[in-house]
């Protein structure tokens, strides 16, 4: 078995020392695929961020056996557009870490910029205002500032948040491409189940009113029982065309389900 | 009214006072710029009433103790450390249970107040006082002029050593905490450079046109769309051209300073509005 990039192992998460979720049991290794999925304010991008480091653990331990690159997309909504940033201003952002203070960005950081942003198809994009980009090009320059620090992790948030269904598959496209069965990790929360099913190959299951934090493979997440523990009923998957369908069943489906049984 | 050849021929009055409005014109437009994009300028606002309060607090005491020459350096590093204690409270380690706007009006409502309560109780000062809080600008020491310029360099030199990190903590905090970037630090470091500016430049301007020149300069260059760091320097033009034409037309036009300032800082902020408006 592959050592974890990073794991949380009997954490506890949660805000000023007060733990909204226990016990959570996550780790992350080089190519892995893992989505986080649960309702909203269910406690996902708190897990994401603890494993992160950017939150405090309550408690509980997080481990990173070696340093680690890492490249983080937040919540596109999270990041204001009143500044007058370029796309490649906003993406050379993701060098800064790396950079450390006192040195400027150089030639080397500006070319990795202009590969991360030609990787998400975006490099004609460099000079336009990131304010006055569409939903699907704002999420695209993110995605290329996390590319930017060449990352062995990198981590989403939301990524296909209030986008449209054409942007929202392009984006999981992107993310399947970009993963190709390679070395990057990619861990991203979502609260549409449906959204992440054709792409992870890792479940975990957030949501804190329930106290429910549950991990496993794809397969393993996709059986009636684990759904029902998260949605608090029947929640059917069905395969069309190669792909997956999740959606919740009405009570009268859920007879039927029932008396077939 | 006033003649331009009066003017130019009582240049010893005013060469002091207007060289100490341009220096304070280009740092608070530079400095605005972080203001106007971090959405604080009401923190602003509220140090530079704290500011003010340092000051009546110093003066209250140099009045009950009898001590009876100015004390100008005295003042100002009080006045300082109001400010600064202010910028980190209310700017970096804000804290997170109340809303940003209750802090930041509670800070400047009561500072406001205790002016007026330490002003009501000032026998000597209470005339000098007024002109440093709505800004006459026409007796500025030449040490005064050298410490706002030791700010203003101190202010760059941060600015400029550390300007990725603070533009990025200050764009994007969730994602630099999530890069392992020591946000409160940054944040610090940044309200550390407005709360030390404010003083000096309030004592040379008073504290309605720092708390203009924090705001519209830079709402200015914002508002034309010339870029990131362009806006910086067209920012720091707007205040020096606000500051130094303002500081003349009063003179020519026998107005108030501060008040002249504040307006002409406003006029040069509408190419930005209109250019705007035009953009729909």
């Amino acid at each position: 078995m592959t050592a974890p990039l990073i794991a949380l192992e009997g954490a506890a998460v949660g805000y000023g020392g007060r733990a909204i979720l226990d016990g959570v049991n996550l780790s992350v290794g080089p190519g892995d695929f893992l989505a986080v999925v649960g309702p909203n304010g269910g406690g996902k991008t708190t897990v994401l961020l603890t494993l992160l480091g950017a939150i405090p653990l309550v408690g509980g331990r997080l481990l990173r056996p070696r340093p680690l690159r890492i490249g983080y997309v937040p919540q596109r909504e999270h990041v204001d557009t009143i500044w007058p940033l370029t796309a490649a201003e906003v993406a050379l952002m993701g060098r800064v870490p790396g950079i450390g203070p006192w040195r400027r960005p150089g030639a080397v950081d500006h070319e990795e910029v202009r590969k991360a942003m030609a990787r998400v198809g975006i490099e004609e994009l460099a000079d336009q205002a990131y304010g006055e980009l569409s939903g699907g090009q704002r999420q695209r320059t993110l995605i290329a500032r996390a590319l930017a620090a060449n990352p062995e992790l990198l981590a989403l948030d939301e990524p296909t948040n209030g986008m449209d269904p054409a942007a929202e598959l392009a984006t999981m496209d992107l993310l399947r491409e970009l993963h190709g069965g390679g070395t990057l990790a990619i861990m991203m929360v979502s609260h549409r189940l449906e959204n992440v099913a054709n792409y992870a190959r890792t479940l975990a299951f957030v949501d804190k009113g329930q106290a429910l934090f549950r991990m496993g493979s794809l397969d393993e997440m996709l059986r009636p029982e684990a759904l029902g523990a998260l949605y608090g009923r029947a929640v059917a998957v069905r395969e069309e065309n190669g792909r997956r369908f999740v959606y919740p069943t009405s009570a009268e489906e859920q007879r039927r389900e029932e008396g077939r049984r | 009214m006033t003649s331009l050849h009066e003017f130019v021929g009582a240049r010893e009055i005013w060469e002091v006072p207007l060289a100490a409005s341009v220096v304070a014109g280009a740092l608070l437009g530079f400095l605005g710029v972080y203001v106007v994009l971090r959405r604080t300028v009401f923190v602003s606002a509220a140090l530079t009433q704290l500011s003010t309060l340092g000051l009546v607090a110093t003066l209250l005491v140099e009045e009950r103790v009898h001590i009876e020459t100015e004390h100008a350096i005295e003042q100002l590093a009080v006045a300082m450390v109001f400010s600064v204690v202010g910028a980190l409270l209310l700017g970096a380690f804000r804290a997170r249970r109340l809303p940003a706007e209750a802090s930041v009006g509670a800070a400047w409502v009561v500072a406001s107040a205790l002016v007026v309560l330490g002003s009501s109780r000032l026998v000597h000062a209470a005339h000098d006082l007024g002109g440093m809080v709505f800004g006459n600008a026409v007796a500025v020491a030449a040490g005064e002029l050298a410490m706002l310029a030791v700010v203003a360099a101190l202010c760059t030199a941060v600015h400029t050593a550390f300007a990725k990190e603070l533009a990025f903590t200050s764009f994007d905090p969730e994602t630099a905490r999530a890069l392992g970037m020591r946000v409160p630090l940054w944040d610090a470091v940044l309200f550390l450079t407005v709360g030390v500016a404010i003083p000096p430049a309030a004592r040379a301007l008073g504290a309605l046109p720092v708390f203009a020149f924090l705001t519209l300069p830079a709402a200015g260059a914002l508002l034309l769309r010339v870029g990131f760091r362009p806006a910086f320097a067209l920012a720091a033009a707007f205040g020096v051209l606000a500051a130094s034409g303002g500081y003349v037309l009063s003179w020519l036009w026998e107005l108030p300073t501060g008040a002249t300032m504040v307006a002409l800082a406003a006029v040069l902020a509408i190419p930005g509005v209109l250019w705007r408006l035009a953009r729909g």
